[in-house]
């Protein structure tokens, strides 16, 4: 292992800068999000928390062209969009949003590879940072990971107070640290340190779910009508937990034209809470709110890990923290019906 | 103070239960994070001891009523109350299937403004206690004291209070708000104050940070239509992109769709997650409405809705 | 500044200010010719939202006519309009949007020579204002 003093961490990033868009944790815009580093804010040294936006708005922009398109006597011409994308290193992501999109992956690279995902993604390292602070919304420990977990990332930092320790994890991460002034060989007192660090984060975590009980349960449960309309009830289906969400990527294409015939393709995020997200001319399956919150709830639980042996969900609980109406998904899962009690109501519809 | 108040409020629901004056009750429930409360839908007695009332209740419960079926009992902020009537005005709810119970409300308390202040985040707060017109914030760090005007949220500052006469039964007394309107008045002021060009620049940079979640739409009570003009797709008045632009006419026409309706109560602001400040928007759009018809929403359920009524003569220095 | 020729949305009510625009016409009235009119069966069917459209599209003003109090042909959809567009115009003002660019007016059927009188008042004040880049990126 490395470390860095803190004091040195400006003179890393500019080197970096000189060959990525460095993103750090910022409040700049008004919002809390990954955003560039304007040379100066280092408060994200000191103080550093998940943003609200998480890091996939990196990776999957909330406005993505496709490619534009002009009409010409003999049909339409199309005109790819940008090639490559720029070099990016995001700073301080935490192991939740980088096992996040570990799991986006998945989806993006290994299931179907979308040009645009990878394109951002193998332009991309990751600088983690171990959580030492965790909310009280956090439940990373329950999906098999925890604060400080580094499999994700492609260097990880631990603050251990004036100083961060630095893993290298990958090789993309070492090549990253490689020649960089002010990076040290850490003392076994420091390794030491940086461990009590990531077992106290640890210990902070209070929120829990069983994942092997809600494997159980969820099968039957799907058909418990009431159950979810009770638990729907308060939801007022805003897209808020899923756009926050590090590992939700649904998404929605539209075409832009103008009077020329000219125009262009875009993808933006879309969100299974809304109505509209269904809606097709004959009938809408997922038209009342229980359904698309079950939705959601299976999505993550149920046909992630049928699809790709994997939870979508990394415990980061920004749907609970920044929900205006805290919706907790984990009173969901903790209280799932047991077993045999399921109605058949739904069985007759296809689903 | 809020123990007994607790306990009022559940025993009236109680009674109300069991003489089966109604069906259902929307009350607060303890949420699941420090100092959060979250909406409690109950129907059956042995919940009502869920029931809680504090500093925190900042939803606005009225957004569930069209959607709850039944005769209803809800627990309302005089602030909420007013929507409630605003639903019953606009012909969204029948007044006589809801019963409102109305709580003595002092301000509710903004956990932004708090984590500001102290510089902590919630999850570092061990205590916060309000009494008279102290709050102390307690953590490890020890304990700090604030004005009640410092922490209080933006739309309580501005709040007016006390002229509501349509709850169905008040659990304790009334007692007004330590609002600040000069402090409120403030960013609608300053707002003023810029010229046109600064003012749109203002909004254009407000808006560019919108991800078109549609949390304020969602959890407006007013906002009830079946399918919002953004939805529509012939003709498409806005972009399904979140570009500023669409974003703000996506929120300057809900403004002026809601004009009327909306009684200011802050849920639409305090939703956003992205902190657009839209209490400058929804101040404003009151204050134009009082101006120019006398107009306030929620406080007569004989009135017609604002948009559905006119006078002979009226706003005529505004047509050419 | 350098004068500009704007451009000018205007929705006007079938019964009363399109006829006037109808008269004004036929009756060779000279007005100018920045404006393009659409026409609606009533000022009370022009919702705010048919407003920043056309501003965000381009146009340099909105102008919405309608019969005037009294005249309505479905009797009080001028007096709605003119609630929700003094409502417009008011809170649009507040956001940025010059007040130039919106304006409301009534005009009848008889009104030919009104009709070219509002037409060009609201084009000579529209000149004061630079184009319409509210929108531009």
């Amino acid at each position: 292992m490395k470390k860095i003093k803190k004091q040195s961490v400006r003179g890393l990033l500019e080197k970096w800068q000189k060959d990525f868009s460095v993103f750090v944790p910022s409040k700049a815009s008004g919002s809390s999000q990954m955003a560039v580093w304007d040379g100066q804010d280092l408060a994200f040294l000191d103080r550093n928390r998940n943003t609200v936006v998480p890091p996939k708005a990196n990776f999957l922009p909330n406005i993505e062209k496709m490619f534009g398109f002009r009409k010409e006597e003999d049909g339409y011409v199309l005109e790819p969009a940008d090639e490559d994308a720029p070099r990016q290193l995001i700073f301080g992501i935490h192991p939740c949003d980088a096992r996040a999109i570990a799991i986006i992956d998945m989806v993006f690279r290994d299931a179907y590879e979308d040009k645009y995902y990878l394109s951002r993604r193998q332009n991309t390292v990751l600088v983690g940072m171990a959580c030492a602070a965790p909310y009280d919304n956090c439940f990373c420990t329950s999906l098999g990971f925890g604060p400080a977990d580094a499999t994700d990332v492609d260097i990880m930092l631990t603050d251990i107070g004036d100083s961060f320790v630095i893993e290298e994890i990958t090789d993309r991460g070492k090549e990253a640290v490689a020649g960089a002034k002010d990076v040290v060989e850490a003392t076994p007192a420091d390794e030491k340190k940086a461990g009590e660090v990531k077992a106290s984060a640890r210990a902070m975590l209070s929120k829990e779910i069983d994942t092997d009980e809600i494997a159980k349960r969820l099968p039957a449960a799907f058909d418990d009508k009431s159950f979810w309309e009770e638990i729907a009830a308060k939801c007022v289906s805003c897209g808020i937990c899923t756009f926050l969400c590090p590992t939700c990527y649904c998404f929605d294409i539209n075409d832009e034209m103008l009077k020329d015939g000219s125009g262009a393709r875009y993808r933006n995020w879309d969100c299974c809470s809304f109505a509209v997200y269904t809606r097709m001319p004959a009938e809408n399956p997922r038209e009342e709110k229980w359904r698309r919150v079950r939705q959601k709830v299976y999505h993550k639980y149920s046909f992630y890990p049928e699809l790709f042996g994997i939870i979508g969900c990394t415990g980061c609980g920004r749907c609970i923290r920044q929900c205006p109406v805290n919706w907790d998904i984990t009173e969901t899962l903790n209280n799932l019906p047991a077993g045999s009690a399921a109605r058949t109501e739904e069985k007759q519809k296809p689903s | 103070m809020t123990k007994e108040l607790e306990n009022k409020l559940r025993e009236e629901v109680r009674n109300l239960l069991e003489k089966g004056k109604v069906d259902r009750v929307i009350g607060y429930g303890a949420g699941s994070l420090r100092f959060a409360a979250t909406p409690l839908i109950i129907s059956d007695k042995a919940d009502v001891d869920r029931l809680i009332i504090n500093p925190f209740i900042h939803n606005n419960l009225s957004v569930f009523l069209p959607d709850v079926s039944g005769k209803v009992a809800i627990v309302a902020k005089e602030c909420d109350a007013r929507s409630i009537i605003s639903l019953v005005q606009n012909k969204q709810i029948p007044r006589e299937n809801v019963y409102i119970i109305g709580v003595p409300c002092s301000g509710i308390i903004d956990l932004g403004k708090v984590e500001k202040l102290t510089g902590l985040d919630r999850d570092e707060i061990d205590d916060i206690s309000w009494q008279g017109d102290k709050v102390t914030i307690a953590s490890a760090g020890g304990a700090k004291e604030f004005t009640a005007q410092e922490v209080l949220a933006d739309s309580c500052l501005g709040c007016d209070a006390g002229g509501f006469r349509e709850f169905d039964l008040v659990i304790g007394e009334m007692k007004p708000v330590a609002a600040d309107k000069e402090l409120i008045r403030k960013r609608i002021k300053d707002m003023e104050a810029m010229s046109p060009a600064e003012r749109w620049e203002f909004w254009k940079n407000e808006f560019s940070r919108c991800i078109r979640c549609y949390a304020c739409r969602q959890i407006c009570p007013v906002c009830f239509c079946d399918r919002c003009f953004v939805e529509e797709t012939e003709p498409q008045w806005i972009s399904p992109l979140p570009r500023w632009q669409d974003n703000l006419i996506f929120q300057a026409v809900r403004m002026m769709h809601v004009a009327g309706r909306c009684t200011d109560c802050g849920e639409c602001e305090r939703a956003c997650p992205v902190n657009i400040p839209l209490g400058i928007l929804t101040g404003k759009m009151e204050d134009i409405v009082e101006e120019l018809f006398e107009y306030r929403a929620g406080m007569d359920k004989d009135a017609p809705p604002l948009m559905a009524a006119y006078q002979p003569e009226e706003a005529e220095d505004l047509i050419r | 500044m350098d004068s500009f020729e704007p451009k000018i949305v205007a929705f006007c009510c079938n019964w009363c200010s399109y006829a006037g625009a109808d008269l004004a016409g036929t009756s060779r009235m000279q007005y100018p010719p920045n404006i393009r009119i659409i026409r609606v069966m009533c000022s009370g069917r022009v919702n705010p939202s048919f407003v920043l459209k056309a501003l965000s599209v381009g146009a340099d003003g909105v102008l919405v006519l309608g019969c005037h109090p009294g005249d309505c042909h479905y009797l009080t959809g001028n007096y709605r309009a003119r609630r929700r567009m003094a409502i417009a115009k008011k809170f649009l003002e507040y956001m940025g949007v010059e007040p130039e660019r919106i304006q409301v007016g009534w005009c009848s059927a008889s009104e030919g020579s009104r009709f070219a009188e509002l037409v060009g008042e609201v084009t000579d004040n529209l000149r004061q204002l630079s184009p319409n880049r509210m929108f531009n990126d």
